[in-house]
């Protein structure tokens, strides 16, 4: 499967003069109140005398301080190892890889087991009695009955409990019921 | 060689000569499984012109062979090789698979998509792997009684019949019905097929942010929280005046969860959030896909409860946290099998069961 970088989002191209006001607010508070009066304006009266825009909606600092964390770059700086922290990095890869595989194939081959030990099973039951006798082969078609499992109830609930490194303050409530 | 003096004529007699006293030597330079029938055979008249030797010359001899030994050499070094000036960067940017440049597998340090890997199941995980995985294999065993002979079945793409001639080569026909739908089949269980938790998608659709995109933030900032993964953004395809979207405005959030993270999720959701909802009663039978995909989704309040939102609540802007969709993708083939395994992983459901 080839690598994809990931590319700009509509966000970051949102964010970007959002987050750059931002920055700047936040890193140089100074030079963002001495504006340089380069531009020549009409009035000769302070624009501080013109009463403020009550309509103009105060932003949410925290709507700006979500869009600046959002902004994050997307990769963190690719690692630079030395030869022997490299070397040290691909055996233990190797061997984590290693184990991995052999778990697996043992999770596998249990199941494999299982799964043969129950055929055998069938098969004694299928063969259990000689064909005409009366009740001929009638444990077999009752173990291949699948009554309720894909119905409602087919796990009860009450099983369905994860594992857990230490057992619980209550370990079993013997009041509940359904 | 000496050989590799005489002129080009003389050499092909030379050699010829030399060729086939070593075979009868037995001593050839380099073994191969057809070395001796081709030296048995006759060289034809049509390949006496080639020259019996390549010009390129491998000077390979099995002595020098013998004495390569690089771990000797690197014990044997007194003083540390000096530290390469070249550094490797991995490129930036992917242009391609025909690129010369490619960029290393994840699963490399020097990658710049590199994280470091599972260090340990989650708990959902090896719960999965020592008791459901066998439970639900004893559940779905289906006998099959040795000798057994499967019916044949019809094809599933039609091929024509060559009652015309223009019928060869023409692609096949799909299956009949009204819809002409191909589904999937249901494989049965086996201790090769367990149905299993492959990823989660979880989507969320931000109408707010048709007018402003602060929505779509708030809600990203959510969704990354929750899953843990940096939402995707996607465009209105097209515009539909009615929910009042219009074409290529940014307006949903998608995050695809794998492997350990997915389990989390799933964990999370099962454990934690679900049983807080108020009067919840399960996940609706009639979810799914036919393919084994099960949906459910969270309201404005139930993403409330999850505790990565919860416990900062009040950094985020006030009614502007999303619900959002959640659906977890199975190896299972039906619904049916995808609902075994979820609710033999605590996920209850309700109502009338439709597959």
């Amino acid at each position: 499967m080839a690598v994809k970088m990931p590319s700009h989002t509509s966000i970051t191209r949102l964010l970007s003069p959002l987050v750059n006001s931002f920055r700047t607010v936040s890193l140089n508070p100074s030079a963002s109140l001495a504006k340089p009066s380069t531009i020549r304006s009409f009035s000769t009266s302070s624009t501080h005398l013109a009463p403020p825009n009550k309509n103009a909606k105060q932003a949410d600092p925290r709507i700006s301080l979500i869009r600046y964390h959002m902004q994050h770059p997307k990769t963190p700086r690719p690692l630079k190892l030395s030869r022997m922290r490299a070397l040290r990095h691909w055996t233990i890869h190797r061997a984590w890889m290693l184990a991995r595989r052999k778990r697996k194939e043992a999770e596998e081959n249990e199941l494999q087991r299982m799964y043969q030990s129950m055929h055998s099973a069938c098969e004694e039951l299928r063969l259990m009695d000689p064909p005409g006798s009366k009740d001929a082969g009638r444990l077999y078609r009752i173990a291949m009955e699948k009554k309720g499992i894909f119905g409602h109830g087919g796990v009860p609930i009450e099983y369905a409990r994860a594992q857990t490194d230490t057992p619980a303050k209550e370990p079993w409530n013997h009041e509940w019921t359904r | 060689m000496a050989l590799q003096e005489l002129p080009s004529a003389m050499r092909q007699l030379a050699n010829r000569h030399a060729r086939s006293t070593a075979v009868a030597i037995g001593q050839f330079p380099r073994r191969y499984a057809s070395g001796q029938a081709a030296a048995v055979q006759e060289v034809s008249e049509d390949l006496q012109d080639l020259e019996p030797q390549s010009s390129l010359s491998t000077r390979f001899s099995p002595k020098k062979a013998a004495g390569f030994d690089p771990v000797k050499r690197a014990e044997g070094r007194k003083i540390e090789l000096p530290s390469s000036r070249y550094q490797y960067r991995s490129p930036r940017y992917y242009r391609g698979p025909l690129h010369p440049h490619q960029p290393p597998p994840t699963s490399d340090p020097a990658s710049r998509q590199f994280v470091p890997g599972p260090f340990s199941h989650t708990r959902l995980e090896q719960t999965f792997q020592s008791t459901i995985a066998s439970d639900l294999m004893t559940l779905g065993y289906a006998h099959r009684p040795p000798g057994t002979v499967d019916i044949p079945k019809s094809d599933r793409l039609r091929t024509w019949d060559d009652s015309s001639p223009y019928h060869k080569n023409r692609p096949k026909r799909g299956p009949r019905g009204p819809e002409g739908v191909l589904r999937l089949i249901e494989r049965d269980i086996s201790w090769r097929n367990i149905p299993k938790i492959q990823g989660v998608t979880v989507h969320s659709m931000v109408k707010g942010a048709m007018d402003d995109s602060a929505y779509l933030h708030i809600a990203g900032m959510a969704l990354q929280a929750v899953t843990g993964v940096k939402p995707k953004v996607f465009k209105a395809t097209q515009g539909v005046a009615s929910f009042g979207i219009r074409q290529g405005m940014p307006i949903s959030l998608t995050c695809t969860l794998r492997n350990n993270q997915a389990y989390e999720f799933v964990d999370k959701c099962i454990n934690l959030v679900l049983p807080k909802l108020k009067d919840w009663e399960g996940v609706e039978g009639t979810t799914g896909d036919s393919s084994g995909n099960i949906s459910f989704g969270f309201n404005r309040d139930g993403a409330l409860l999850f505790p990565e939102i919860e416990v900062n609540y009040d950094m985020y802007p006030p009614k502007m946290i999303p619900g959002f969709h959640v659906t977890i993708h199975t190896s299972a083939t039906s619904d049916r099998h995808a609902r075994l395994l979820l609710s033999a992983m605590g996920l209850p459901f309700h109502g009338k069961l439709v597959d």
